[in-house]
């Protein structure tokens, strides 16, 4: 398939997978506060900060607001249009994207999105506050509906296997960012000994924004301790949103993709994401904590990063017969950095050259 | 008629204006034309609420599928709903067989006297056409002088418009030859009046319109170079900001062919490849929607980034084929519109079976001072724009701008025509005061040419809906009908 497609296909896979991502830390943080009774702003504010943290845009939210307040956090992370993150934009990134590939996707796929799309744009901004829950519930709604469409719908090829590759390396860092997070708020403020009844409603919480609460009942029943959900949420082998289950997932697809198979590898992607699985398959929680949950993760972030970016190497970059002019034709793509990957469509200079019409 | 349904109908305060105007649906102020009596009983049933609702189904369909175009000046990137007529245009089979034989007419000409001009140049030696206006016309392709095109075909597609005059007569407006658009919108209509309207669709027999794209397809199968038995077809778009890209994806899809931009081609050794997740794949035909000036920056507009450097080798070395060819602007240009009478009578010895609207050339004296003198009354229009633009309705316009034109048309009258205008035809409409309102209307009937002329029996009904205005473009405020030939 066309390069151009298959990153288009990878990216609009990302942007929604992070739109529901972003819906859910929401989601979940509304409700923890509901719970606590900490919902007036001077209280809340040490709950909504990590939010921000979470999606990694600390300076760009410090540059617009000052306070981390429920409805400046919230207003940022869903409809600010220059928050890159921001749910809106996710939408519309992966819309733009879902716009270029329409021919390739199914028209339900597109219909999907694009009705989210005007859903989005349309809605209005005190929904946040009066009727969050079924705002956020849409949004998730939207976007396992476009899975569930795509899964029913798209032919399993190779385009179909450039979004599985991206859904779930998203989620893979989505679901590491906010371990991460809470884990870093939650595990100072407890000592080991005794249980804080608020401790516990906050690593329900934590399971919750992941869907994750009524599946590791399942597996631990009462025992939510930080051992546990850590173990659960980065290291299980069957829970969908499970860091070791995405990154399962991922080797899958990008295998399929390039027809390699165990103890062989055909591109640097997959070499990677083979690495990874086997690293994760033989880690325990215990190897985690004693490198430092935290560092731990940074170094995971980076390398599902460099993954991403073997797949551009591999099947994005362009194909090209001399190292000319060509290259400066690629898309625009931000530097890694432990800061998310973003991908930009189209600059402005060139639209203006794409409106002529007969 | 029923006594007891005493609710007021729609059409009772609709006013033909027959005396003034041909209208579609009404043969006088009181009857209504055959072809129209059941779609009129139908509709006249309606509440205003009730054909409220069906639009609304119909516009969410078209918002869903992201049938929406792009207006430019205004808002950037501002998408808006291609406004659709919820009531329908009827050709009876007779009247389209006339359009259908005279556009085969029309287009076979046209074609013969394109490749004349890029060989042997008979009808400029002949003095039929002035060579300076072939020449000297800016969409003239010197570099194509003596190419072939597979087929010796220039123009697979066109999307010719036709008018109807005061009588009722069909003439062509434009013949648009190079990257004509609307396609789309002509089968999508006829998709949402299906869905609004399904037992008044099931009640006339309508010919089918919905084979158009595997129509396209064959055509592009037609023109491959002979290498190869499969070709690989693509459609080259200028990319998702153009107004038309809907059509240019819903056209890849459903003909089966890659999407592409100029980005995704690379030429080597006059070859055209596609860039794929597995390496280069050789690429055949190009249905391209870029214009001629876009196509390769090393020969045309340097500064071009939706072309493909080197494409136009490939072309002339015949590795490639384009559709529609390299150059084709030059028989669509306005000026030359008017000699397409004498250019059917040139090469078929045939009179044209549609006539043109009578036009004047500003570059000739005598017609240069009586449009001057009668610029109230003619449409003037600039010899290579499009899409509405670069025009004035003399009727319609203020004194300064009669006097812009007038100094525009003596600096340079070789890019001016003017036309009287004409009295288009009018069409019941669905306006936005919940009546039925005449509104003028176009046609735009898409003729494909491989092996042979093809004609989908339909086209684009263009409608201005703003009252009382001839403009019927996209960007200036029209919208579209679904358009119904009858088999009989």
């Amino acid at each position: 398939m066309l390069s151009r497609v298959a990153e288009s296909m990878f990216w609009m896979s990302r942007y929604i997978e992070r739109a529901e991502n972003t819906a859910r830390f929401l989601d979940v943080n509304f409700h923890l506060l509901l719970d606590l009774d900490k919902i007036t702003d001077v209280d809340s504010r040490s709950y909504w900060e990590p939010l921000i943290m979470v999606t990694d845009d600390r300076d760009r939210f410090l540059s617009l607001h000052n306070e981390f307040t429920a409805a400046a956090v919230s207003d940022f992370l869903v409809f600010n249009r220059n928050n890159p993150n921001s749910i809106f934009s996710c939408i519309a990134l992966a819309r733009e994207n879902a716009r270029s590939i329409i021919e390739t996707i199914a028209s339900e796929m597109w219909e999907q999105i694009n009705r989210l799309y005007h859903f989005l744009n349309t809605a209005d901004h005190d929904i946040l506050q009066t009727d969050p829950y079924n705002f956020y519930q849409v949004i998730k709604n939207g976007s396992h509906l476009f899975q569930g469409i795509t899964d029913a719908t798209f032919s399993r090829g190779v385009a179909w296997d450039f979004v599985q590759a991206g859904r779930y390396l998203e989620r893979a860092d989505n679901t590491s960012r906010l371990v991460d997070v809470k884990y870093h708020l939650l595990a100072n403020s407890s000592t080991k000994d005794e249980v804080d009844p608020v401790d516990n409603i906050q690593w329900m919480a934590v399971l919750k924004s992941c869907s994750a609460l009524e599946a590791f009942r399942k597996v631990y029943l009462s025992r939510i301790e930080p051992e546990t959900v850590m173990q659960y949420l980065v290291l299980d082998q069957y829970f969908p949103r499970s860091i070791y289950f995405c990154v399962q997932m991922l080797q899958e697809a990008l295998w399929h993709i390039s027809g390699s198979r165990q103890r062989e590898f055909a591109t640097n992607a997959d070499r990677l994401v083979g690495k990874l699985e086997a690293e994760l398959n033989y880690t325990t929680i215990e190897d985690i904590y004693q490198q430092g949950l935290h560092s731990w993760l940074e170094e995971l972030q980076k390398k599902l990063a460099r993954i991403g970016d073997q797949v551009y190497e591999s099947y994005f970059s362009y194909h090209t017969f001399s190292d000319g002019e060509d290259v400066a034709l690629g898309p625009q793509r931000q530097t890694l950095s432990p800061g998310r990957v973003s991908r930009a469509v189209w600059s402005q200079s060139d639209s203006s050259q794409q409106q002529q019409q007969q | 008629m029923l006594v007891e349904n005493s609710r007021p109908h729609l059409f009772d305060i609709y006013n033909p204006q027959t005396s003034r105007f041909f209208d579609e649906m009404f043969a006088t102020d009181t009857t209504v034309r055959e072809h129209y009596e059941i779609l009129f009983s139908r509709f006249n049933e309606l509440s205003p609420a009730e054909i409220e609702a069906r639009k609304q189904i119909v516009n969410v369909f078209f918002l869903n599928q992201g049938i929406t175009f792009t207006v430019y000046g205004n808002n950037e990137g501002v998408e808006r709903i291609f406004p659709f007529d919820i009531i329908p245009r009827i050709v009876p089979g007779r009247e389209w067989d006339i359009v259908e034989r005279g556009l085969t007419q029309r287009i076979t000409a046209l074609n013969l006297f394109l490749h004349d001009v890029y060989h042997d140049q008979k009808i400029l030696r002949d003095k039929v056409v002035p060579a300076e206006l072939v020449l000297g016309s800016k969409h003239f392709r010197r570099e194509f002088v003596g190419v072939n095109p597979p087929l010796n075909v220039y123009i697979h597609i066109t999307g010719t418009d036709i008018i109807r005059d005061k009588e009722g007569n069909y003439l062509v407006l434009e013949d648009n030859l190079r990257c004509p658009s609307g396609v789309s919108y002509m089968l999508q209509n006829r998709q949402a009046m299906k869905r609004a309207f399904p037992a008044l669709f099931s009640h006339y027999r309508v010919r089918p319109i919905e084979d158009y794209p595997q129509e396209l397809v064959r055509v592009l199968q037609q023109i491959a170079p002979a290498h190869n038995e499969n070709p690989s077809i693509t459609l080259l778009t200028p990319g998702i900001y153009n107004s038309a890209y809907f059509e240019h994806s819903f056209l890849a899809r459903q003909m089966g062919i890659d999407l592409v931009e100029g980005r995704d081609l690379i030429v080597n050794d006059n070859r055209v490849y596609t860039r794929t997740t597995r390496g280069l794949k050789r690429v055949d035909v190009i249905y391209r929607r870029v214009d001629d000036d876009f196509l390769d920056p090393l020969v045309f507009r340097s500064d071009s980034r939706l072309g493909i450097p080197g494409l136009i080798n490939a072309y002339r070395a015949g590795n490639v084929a384009l559709a529609n060819a390299i150059g084709t602007g030059v028989a669509d240009d306005k000026v030359i519109y008017s000699f397409v009478p004498k250019i059917i009578k040139y090469y078929l010895d045939e009179d044209p079976i549609l006539p043109n609207v009578p036009t004047y050339l500003a570059s000739d004296p005598h017609d240069l001072s009586y449009i001057l003198d009668n610029l109230d009354k003619l449409v003037v229009k600039a010899a290579n724009e499009s899409g509405g633009y670069g025009m004035l309705v003399g009727p319609h316009s203020t004194q300064a701008q009669r006097d812009d034109f007038a100094a525009k048309l003596r600096e340079d009258p070789r890019n001016y025509i003017a036309q009287p205008t004409i009295a288009l035809s009018r069409h019941p409409a669905f306006a936005n005061d919940n009546s039925f309102t005449g509104c003028h209307i176009d046609l735009r009937p898409y003729v494909l040419y491989g092996e042979s002329v093809k004609i989908v029996p339909g086209g684009l009904t263009r409608v201005a809906l703003t009252p009382g205005s001839l403009v019927v473009n996209s960007s200036q405020g029209g919208g579209s009908k679904d358009t119904w030939v009858l088999y009989s």
